[in-house]
């Protein structure tokens, strides 16, 4: 049996002559958090939209949780919380009333339904301000009871559409703690943002999006800083001379300075920590004062700068 | 088939209770039947005012039914014309209000069916309409106590308005689901208000000199159908049956007129809720 919770085979979809989704392919695992990086009209939301049932694909297919999104929509809802970019919320309602609102749109039967709603107080920290309209509430507040409510009928896949949008940095990182939780409970998580160091921090894996198609792929915390041959980013500042310097720099094969102030170098290798370790090895051979000395693989600031440094 | 009809229909919606909280929570929702029965309560006093100046002028003696003919019809076509005016108000705005706030995603992401959606928007819209128009019903039923006027005509007028309001809150519904902004939907449900009101009239009177400069055309005789016909989209029509004048009722063919409503509001309920399906790339 396939353990894909989000499976997308071809995906296309056109927008009044514009193309959104070209030839889209993806398989998340369950309990996987999966980032979704690219330029703006890339296709990101495109492809939220349609796993969320409120777009149509024109062509392929896509799956949920074992469901088709286009044949049964209703399963796919059942199983899907969807957060969109900008957390719609009723400012004339109450926060309980609210939390209530969507416990039955997700049609929760007692006692099930207070439990879930009084869960998702406690979630969002709202527990004391039940009574309180929600247009009291700071957009931060409102983008965590807005989580709060996504997650009302247990969702087994989290769709979120740029959920840090607008948020101050405290509110940012409760959000990444909020889904760092749920991801451990679980839940597999398909998240698009442009707050790349977010990702970094809390993803699984991260798929490039351009031009409605899956570019490019890297795991964060992953093989790219530990496995041999694997490219790093070296910085390094000494005491001594530079030419000395400069000699055991050229003689490392394959590196490249990307970076020169004084007696401070960054350096991609592209034979992983055993050159690193080499590099450092021959410094220190050379008679230099080694004062920093930091190798770690291109942040995904970098792979994203690599792979659309050249698209507008 | 029948289950689901039901689940639509029944009151545990929760849109339906969605809608009616925060439509009672406007400020509007006490204000407005507070102006509306100023402005009904002023016009019957302004009609029996000029009833009882006319009888005067004229020295006859005052019949009753008269004043009582005079204040029914009065407060029926003011309450038709400040009801038409309202309606677009209430229905065109019910979807638009959701995209504008970006919550129509919230609610086309949950298990709610699109028709329900409609039906809680629907429902809302009507039965504030309908608190407006049955908060009228004492001043219409004064007129009872100067008679000349039935009860069966109260109920005839009650039941049209019903379906005439029914009829335009569907269409305001439609195009509060086909249009992106508040603004350009209520213009587009007051644009079919106009046509609907007097546009036919004006086909009508076009369709109707032609016919009487005809040899054909006889003014003893009621107008043909093709000349009546536009009038059959004029909301004012299904209340011509209800005129005690005879002239007027040559133009009578209410049951036309309420079938007419009827599709177009059916026809109207059916391409929102198709349209509200589909309204994933506006949010």
């Amino acid at each position: 049996m396939s353990d894909a919770m989000i499976e997308i085979q071809g995906l296309r979809k056109n927008y009044r002559g514009i193309r959104g989704l070209n030839e889209f392919s993806l398989r998340v695992e369950r309990g996987d958090l999966v980032g979704l990086v690219g330029p703006n009209g890339a296709g990101k939301s495109t492809l939220i939209k349609i796993l969320a049932t409120l777009l149509p694909a024109d062509s392929g297919s896509a799956g949920v949780a074992g469901v088709d999104v286009a044949k049964t929509p209703a399963a796919v809802r059942a199983a899907v919380g969807y957060l969109p970019d900008v957390p719609g919320v009723y400012q004339d309602m109450r926060i309980g009333e609210f939390l209530e609102f969507f416990a039955d749109a997700f049609r929760l039967q007692e006692p099930a339904r207070s439990a879930a709603v009084a869960r998702a107080l406690a979630q969002s920290g709202l527990e004391e301000r039940r009574d309180d309209f929600v247009e009291h509430l700071s957009l931060g507040w409102k983008q965590r009871l807005h989580l709060s409510k996504t997650l009302l009928h247990d969702p087994r896949v989290l769709l979120l559409d740029e959920p840090a949008t607008g948020l101050d940095p405290l509110a940012r990182i409760a959000l990444r703690e909020q889904l760092r939780q749920l991801h451990a409970a679980g839940i597999t998580i398909l998240i698009s943002s442009h707050i790349l160091a977010d990702l970094e921090d809390i993803c699984t894996r991260i798929v490039f999006i351009a031009e409605g198609k899956n570019v490019n792929e890297v795991h964060p915390a992953g093989a790219a800083a530990g496995a041999p041959g694997a490219l790093l980013h070296c910085e390094i500042e000494w005491e001594g001379s530079t030419e000395a310097a400069e000699r055991v720099l050229a003689a490392i094969p394959g590196a490249v300075v990307i970076e020169t102030k004084g007696n401070w170098r960054r350096i991609e290798l592209p034979g992983g920590p055993a050159q690193a370790a080499a590099l450092l090895r021959a410094f220190l051979d050379a008679g230099l004062t080694v004062l920093h000395f930091d190798a770690r693989g291109p942040g995904l600031e970098e792979r994203y700068r690599r792979t659309f440094g050249g698209r507008p | 088939m029948s289950n689901r009809v039901l689940a639509l229909f029944r009151v545990s919606n929760p849109m339906i209770r969605k809608e009616l909280r925060q439509r009672l929570r406007e400020r509007r929702a006490w204000l407005l039947p507070f102006l509306y029965l100023l402005v009904l309560s002023g016009t019957v006093a302004f009609c029996y005012y000029m009833v009882v100046q006319e009888g005067t002028r004229r020295g006859a003696e005052l019949q009753g039914a008269d004043i009582g003919q005079a204040i029914f019809y009065t407060v029926l076509f003011t309450q038709l014309a400040v009801l038409l005016l309202m309606a677009p108000v209430f229905s065109a705005g019910a979807i638009t209000i959701e995209k504008e706030q970006r919550t129509l995603s919230g609610l086309l992401t949950s298990l709610l069916t699109a028709p329900q959606i409609w039906l809680g928007k629907y429902v809302s819209a009507l039965l504030y309409l309908f608190l407006l128009l049955f908060s009228a019903l004492p001043l219409l039923a004064l007129s009872f106590a100067f008679g000349g006027v039935e009860p069966m005509a109260l109920l005839k007028a009650t039941g049209a308005m019903v379906l005439v309001l029914a009829s335009i809150s569907a269409v305001g519904l439609w195009c509060s689901a086909t249009f992106r902004r508040s603004v350009h939907s209520t213009a587009a449900a007051y644009a079919i208000v106009l046509v609907l009101t007097i546009l036919t009239a004006v086909i009508f009177g076009i369709l109707m000199a032609h016919w009487s400069a005809s040899p054909a055309g006889n003014h003893q005789d009621p107008p043909p159908l093709y000349v009546q016909a536009p009038l059959f989209l004029n909301p004012i029509y299904p209340f011509l049956s209800l005129l005690d004048d005879v002239d007027v009722r040559k133009y009578a063919y209410p049951a036309s007129s309420c079938l007419l409503y009827t599709a177009m509001g059916l026809l109207a309920a059916a391409f929102a809720i198709r349209r509200l399906r589909r309204s994933g790339e506006q949010v």
